[in-house]
C-alpha cells in the first residue's frame, strides 16, 4: 500500500469510529414493553449440621477433669523458659534440666511428656513448630544426660495453652516454656 | 502529514466509550450514586422486619463493595413507594432528578413459610433494567437471598459476581474451648460445627466440596481432620507422629499441602485428600509452615526461618526450587495467595504489633494494608479476590474483620465475647 492509501484508510477509520461514538451517545429509545422474565433462583434446602448447645452437666465436667488428672505435674520436674523466637536452652534451663534428669534417674518408673509452648505473638502455625523445637531441645538434652529416649515423649501446643493470659512481656515470658508432665 | 493524522487517530481512541472497567480495589475513584429502596409487599400489608433485613444486608454488601455512594432515602420521591419490577413501571425521571445512576427495587410475597423475593437493578440514566432475579425459598433464607442479589449486582456492573453469599469459618473459644464456627459473610447466623472439646485450629475450606479441613488435638496430638459441612461427618486424615498442621487444599481440591514433623523437623508435604502422602516438598533444617497455594497450583508460598527470622518463601511444586519472597521486616507470617494470582497477603511484625501487608509474587510493590493499634493476622481472600478476612485484637478480644483488598472499608463481623481467630473464606457457595 502506498502512502495515500494508508492516509485514506486512517481517515476512513477515524471518521467511522467518531460516527459510531457519536451514535452511542444519543439517549436510548424507550425500551420495549416485554422484558425477559427474571431468572429464578430456588434457595437450597440443605441445613448445616450444627452442634446443639447443651448445658454442661456436672458429670461431663467431672469426667473431663478426671481425664486431666491422669497427667500430673510434679514439683520435682520444673518447667524451663525460653527467649522470644528461640529454642536454644539458656544456662538456667540447663541447670533445671540437670535437676530433672537427676529425679528421673532416681525414679526409673516415671515417664514424661515434654510440652513445648510459645507466647501469643506471631503465626499460630509457626509457634506450633517452634513449640515442638523447644520440646525437642529439652528432650535431646535429657537424652544426652543418660535418660532413655523411650521415657520421653514430646508434644507442641504452640501458643494455644498459655500459662498467663496477659498481653505484656511479663506474661509472654512465662508462656515461652517447656513443661514436664508425668504420663501413667 | 500522514504521521500527524495517525497520531490524531490514536489520541482519539481513549475517548471512545469503552466497556465498563470498574475496579473495586480503587474505591472513591468511581462511587456510583445508588438509590436503594425499601422492598414492598407484592400484595397485602407490609412486613417491616423482612424489608428491613433485606435493606440491612444490601446496604452492608453494597457499602463493602466500595463501588457505590448510597443516596439518602429521606430524599426519595413518590416512585420509591411504588412497586417497579419492569422498566415501564418505574418513573426514571424522578430518580435522575436525585442524581441516581443505579436504582434497586424489589418486592416480596410470603405464603406460609415460603418466601418469594423479587429484586431488580435499574439504570435510571439509560432508563432500562440492568438485571432482575426472583428468589424462592423459606422465610429464614431472606438474608441469603439479599446476599445473592448483591452478588448479582456486582456481576452486572463489574463482570464478576460478588462473594457475599459465601461462608466464613473461624475458631472461637466461646464454649471455653477452641471450636470451629461457620457463619455468613457478614458474621450472621454463626453456628458451632465442631464438638472436639479440646483444641481446634486453622480451618481451610475445600474449593470444590462443602467440606473443611482443620487441625485438632482431640486424639491427644495435633492431627488433621476433614469434616463434611452438611452431613457433619468427620474423618481424621493425617495422624503422623508430631505435627499435622497448616492443611491447605490445592485450588482444584484434589490434594492438600500441610506441615508434618514426622521426620524430626517441620517440613511441607503434599498429601491426597485420603491422607496418602504424595511428596515431600521441603528438605531443610529450618521450620517450614503456613503453606498457601498459587491459583496456578505450580507454586506455594510458605513461612520459613531457614535464613534466620521467619520470612516468606516460594517453592515450586514440580521441581522443589525455593526462592525468597520477603526481605523487609523481621518476622513475616500467615501468607495467603490471592485467587486471582497477582498478590500475596501476609502479616508482619513491625515494632511490637502485627499488621497486614500485600506483595506481588515477584516480590515487588509491597503495600501495608492495616494501621492503628492491635495485632492483625491470618489474612484470607474472598473467592473473587477482592476482599480480605482477618483477625484483629484491636478491641482487646480477638475478633474477625473483613475489608477490601486495598485495606479500606474494614468492619467487624464476629460478635463480642469468645476470642475469634483463624478465619477462612469459602469458595462460591
Amino acid at each position: 500500500m502506498n502512502k495515500t492509501s494508508i492516509l485514506r484508510l486512517v481517515l476512513l477509520v477515524t471518521l467511522a469510529t467518531l460516527l459510531a461514538a457519536g451514535c452511542a451517545r444519543k439517549p436510548a429509545a424507550p425500551p420495549m414493553e416485554e422484558e425477559a422474565p427474571p431468572a429464578v433462583t430456588t434457595m437450597p434446602e440443605q441445613e448445616v449440621s450444627g452442634i446443639q448447645e447443651q448445658e454442661m452437666k456436672e458429670a461431663d465436667v467431672m469426667e473431663r477433669d478426671f481425664q486431666r488428672a491422669e497427667e500430673v505435674s510434679l514439683p520435682e520436674l520444673e518447667r524451663i523458659f525460653f527467649d522470644f523466637d528461640q529454642y536454644v536452652l539458656t544456662s538456667q534451663a540447663q541447670d533445671i534440666l540437670d535437676d530433672n534428669a537427676a529425679y528421673l534417674k532416681a525414679n526409673p518408673g516415671v515417664n514424661v511428656r515434654i510440652e513445648g509452648h510459645c507466647d501469643e505473638r506471631g503465626s499460630d502455625e509457626y509457634n506450633l513448630a517452634l513449640g515442638e523445637r523447644r520440646a525437642q531441645a529439652a528432650q535431646k538434652y535429657l537424652i544426652s544426660l543418660g535418660i532413655d529416649r523411650g521415657r520421653l515423649d514430646i508434644i507442641s501446643y504452640g501458643e494455644e495453652k498459655p500459662l498467663d493470659p496477659g498481653n505484656d512481656e511479663a506474661a509472654w515470658a512465662k508462656n515461652r516454656r517447656a513443661e514436664f508432665v508425668v504420663v501413667r | 502529514m500522514l504521521r500527524l493524522l495517525i497520531t490524531a487517530f490514536l489520541l482519539l481512541l481513549p475517548s471512545l466509550p469503552a466497556a465498563a472497567q470498574i475496579e473495586i480495589s480503587a474505591p472513591g475513584q468511581q462511587a456510583i450514586p445508588m438509590a436503594l429502596t425499601r422492598f414492598l409487599p407484592l400484595q397485602g400489608p407490609q412486613n417491616r422486619e423482612l424489608a428491613a433485613e433485606v435493606d440491612e444486608v444490601l446496604q452492608g454488601d453494597l457499602d463493602l463493595s466500595g463501588l457505590f455512594r448510597l443516596l439518602d432515602p429521606e430524599a426519595f420521591l413518590s416512585d420509591a413507594e411504588k412497586i417497579g419490577l419492569t422498566s415501564t413501571s418505574v418513573n426514571f425521571s424522578e430518580w435522575r432528578l436525585l442524581g441516581a445512576e443505579a436504582l434497586v427495587k424489589g418486592a416480596y410475597s410470603v405464603k406460609g413459610d415460603t418466601l418469594t423475593l423479587e429484586a431488580r437493578l435499574f439504570d435510571p440514566v439509560g432508563r432500562r433494567l440492568v438485571t432482575g432475579r426472583r428468589y424462592v425459598g423459606k422465610v429464614g433464607d431472606v438474608r441469603r437471598m439479599a446476599h445473592a442479589f448483591a452478588d448479582e449486582i456486582l456481576k452486572s456492573l463489574t463482570g464478576e459476581a460478588g462473594p457475599f453469599n459465601s461462608r466464613i469459618a473461624w475458631i472461637s473459644d466461646r464454649t471455653g474451648q477452641k471450636e470451629l464456627y461457620l457463619a455468613e459473610v457478614d458474621g450472621h447466623n454463626a453456628i458451632r460445627i465442631s464438638d472436639h472439646r479440646s483444641i481446634v485450629l486453622n480451618p481451610d475450606f475445600s474449593p470444590v466440596g462443602k467440606e473443611l479441613i482443620f487441625t485438632s488435638y482431640k486424639a491427644g496430638n495435633p492431627d488433621l481432620f476433614r469434616k463434611e459441612i452438611y452431613s457433619g461427618q468427620e474423618a481424621r486424615i493425617s495422624n503422623q507422629k508430631g505435627l499435622n498442621i497448616s492443611g491447605r487444599y490445592r485450588p482444584d481440591g484434589r490434594e492438600i499441602a500441610l506441615t508434618l514433623s514426622k521426620d524430626g523437623n517441620s517440613e511441607l508435604y503434599l498429601m491426597g485428600t485420603d491422607g496418602r502422602l504424595h511428596k515431600r516438598l521441603t528438605d531443610n533444617w529450618g521450620i517450614d509452615v503456613d503453606a498457601s497455594w498459587s491459583p496456578r497450583e505450580d507454586e506455594i508460598v510458605f513461612v520459613s526461618d531457614r535464613q534466620g527470622n521467619p520470612h516468606l518463601f516460594i517453592v515450586n511444586t514440580l521441581d522443589g526450587a525455593v526462592r525468597r519472597l520477603t526481605n523487609a521486616g523481621k518476622y513475616n507470617a500467615t501468607p495467603a495467595w490471592n485467587p486471582k494470582g497477582d498478590r500475596i497477603a501476609f502479616s508482619r511484625l513491625e515494632g511490637n504489633v502485627f499488621d497486614i501487608y500485600s506483595i506481588r509474587p515477584d516480590g515487588t510493590d509491597e503495600r501495608r494494608l492495616t494501621f492503628g493499634p492491635g495485632n492483625k493476622e491470618h489474612p484470607r481472600w474472598s473467592p473473587d479476590g477482592r476482599f480480605i478476612v482477618y483477625s484483629s485484637d484491636e478491641t482487646g478480644d480477638k475478633a474477625i474483620y473483613i475489608m477490601r483488598a486495598d485495606g479500606s472499608g474494614s468492619r467487624r463481623i464476629s460478635s463480642p465475647g469468645g476470642n475469634a481467630r483463624h478465619p477462612a473464606w469459602s469458595g462460591r457457595w
